[in-house]
């Protein structure tokens, strides 16, 4: 069984994440673009071969294949089954913090979950209504308008200017008028990654958490991460490879 | 015959006893081919995106159909009802106006009845003969909800839809109740299957196509509809002012979560969907909800009618998985 190589593949709307595991170490991990992903991997059939992208040419040959995320039930990998995401995050914290006790905030391109793990398996989740305010794509869509990288965006928490944290398309126009009035790119940027934590904030209060783990793109936004910790008076951990963490915990256990 | 539209579940018996037709507008507008269609016009019309899709389809469907008279429930039914029926009166309908009492005080009850009876100058007493005609179908549709969380013969889906009914009757209740005889019939024949996840569905009736159908294709079934079972009026009453005081969903929140967890209790319940719909003022009540049941809660949110889309389905399917898991470790 500790042979057999095991394929997580989280299928976002920006990017699949593969994750391979054998036995219970990760051998082997990366991310595609999802129109590359599905261009590639189409083999003239309906279903769909990894083995067919080039980044992932060096991974061990696969014998089983989980996978999650939007694309979950629409591809029909070789090899295949699904798992909601809900289990696969809740999953992929698990074996990457070693922690049984805590609340997952995995923050994606378009949808937020707050997931209740006590002892070691799901107990609650929630996710975000109908609206993209507070998600990646929100940020990505400020940093866009202010031309800044993700990077530089995710450095300012201090003194921001309010933003609203209502709407991701608003969020924009907002934004360029915040300039024409001649605001600080520094204070707006520190403003959009307050709006999404203010966005956040009810979701994980909901929750009743004792400890934080944060995944997702948006785990790497250390304003993010700082504000949370302040506002909840909460340690928060982010594990080792955030983004990955849904591929991660299709595959991370063996059976 | 004249028909009466209405928006909520109100004592129809009134409306039948003057040789009039019931028609839940809701129904109208959902059913109706373009019920997408409907939320598009009133939008042209001038309504609010930022609306609830009911209000909408319900004005576009009311003006469709030519309904001329409409009841207005102006106690225990929703602000935008209000607006609504302004904007009803402007294009020439005639309301009738209703109130339930929130003090659930009897004799206002009574009042409220008695002014509904002489809008349509009939005697209440008319009233009463059809609320023990109507019970008879009532009846029938408590048998269909037994069939279907205790016999396994009716999926979540029918017991929505015949429940659902109960405000209008299908605006003819005799033949409503032919057709409850024949569904009786077939399925009592059928093979019970029996769900390893047992659903309740509370909130407002969804605008969603499909739910119920996509949980039994993950291996749960909806044995408990809240609020169409209301419209059932479940709780009887001796006449027509103790049923309608005993009827949950126009009053506060507590008598239905008092409900909520006898109907919990009863079925066996895994976990509970609260459907709640886009811009309504119920959305708030999640939160008491989550406070005041003690088990899983999954919250869905719908706006325009149309087949489930990709986020309710991912909501759905974690929500189906975490509890097969959490009942897999208790065994």
């Amino acid at each position: 069984m500790s042979s057999v190589t095991r394929c997580g593949v989280d299928a976002g709307s920006r990017e699949v994440k593969l994750a391979f595991f054998t036995g219970k170490s990760l051998v082997f991990s990366g991310s595609v673009d999802t129109v590359e992903f599905y261009t590639k991997c189409r083999n003239g059939g309906e279903s769909l071969d990894i083995t067919r992208l080039d980044q992932f040419k060096e991974a061990p040959p696969v014998k089983r294949i989980v996978t999650t995320g939007y694309g979950r039930n629409k591809i029909n990998i070789i090899g295949g089954s699904a798992i909601s995401e809900i289990m696969a995050h809740a999953r992929g914290a698990i074996w990457q913090t070693g922690l049984t006790e805590f609340t997952l905030v995995d923050i994606g391109g378009q949808d937020t979950k707050v997931i209740s793990v006590r002892d070691g398996a799901v107990k609650d989740f929630i996710m975000n209504d109908k609206c993209a305010a507070g998600s990646g794509r929100y940020l990505e869509n400020i940093a866009r308008v202010l031309s800044v990288s993700l990077e530089k965006l995710s450095t300012f928490s201090e003194d921001s200017a309010t933003l609203s944290s209502t709407c991701a398309i608003f969020g924009e126009s907002e934004v360029i008028g915040l300039i024409s009035e001649g605001v600080e790119i520094e204070k707006i940027l520190a403003g959009a990654n307050r709006s999404v934590v203010m966005r956040l904030l009810p979701m994980i209060k909901k929750q009743k958490p004792e400890r934080l783990v944060v995944t997702g793109g948006v785990a790497n936004n250390e304003a993010i991460i700082k504000m949370l910790g302040i506002e909840l008076k909460l340690e928060v951990t982010v594990p080792p490879l955030p983004q990955l963490n849904g591929a991660i915990g299709c595959c991370s256990c063996p059976e | 015959m004249d028909r009466v539209g209405i928006t909520t579940t109100i004592p129809a018996e009134i409306i039948f006893a003057a040789n009039k037709t019931v028609v839940d507008l809701n129904n109208l507008f959902i059913t109706g081919l373009g019920s997408s269609g409907y939320i598009e016009e009133a939008e042209v019309d001038g309504f609010p995106r930022t609306t609830c899709g009911w209000i909408k389809g319900m004005y576009s469907a009311c003006l469709d159909h030519g309904i001329q008279t409409v009841v207005a429930v102006t106690q225990g039914d929703c602000s935008n009802t209000h607006s609504l029926m302004e904007i009803l009166k402007s294009k020439g309908v005639e309301t009738a106006p209703f109130d339930y009492p929130l003090s659930r005080d009897i004799k206002m009850m009574k009042a409220s009845l008695l002014r509904l009876a002489n809008f349509f100058e009939i005697n209440i007493d008319k009233a009463e003969h059809w609320r023990e005609k109507l019970n008879i179908a009532r009846e029938k549709l408590w048998r269909i909800d037994k069939m279907t969380w205790k016999d396994g013969v009716v999926s979540g889906f029918e017991n929505h839809l015949l429940q659902v009914s109960a405000s209008d009757f299908e605006s003819d209740p005799d033949a409503f109740e032919k057709k409850l005889d024949s569904f009786i019939e077939e399925a009592s024949l059928r093979k019970p299957i029996h769900f390893p996840v047992r659903l309740g569905m509370i909130g407002v009736p969804t605008i969603i196509e499909g739910l119920y159908e996509f949980a039994e294709q993950h291996q749960a079934r909806f044995l408990f509809n809240e609020t169409q079972r209301q419209f059932t009026m479940p709780n009887g009453g001796s006449n027509l002012a103790e049923q309608y005081l005993r009827y949950t969903y126009p009053y506060d929140i507590c008598p239905r979560i008092t409900d909520i967890n006898e109907q919990v209790k009863l079925r066996q319940l895994d976990g509970i969907v609260h459907y709640v719909q886009s811009f309504c003022h119920m959305q708030m009540e999640d939160l008491l909800f989550r406070e005041r049941l003690d088990m899983p809660i999954l919250t869905i949110e719908g706006d325009t009618p149309g087949p489930i889309d990709a986020r309710t389905k991912i909501r759905m399917e974690s929500f189906i998985q975490m509890i097969q898991q959490q009942k897999a470790a208790l065994v």
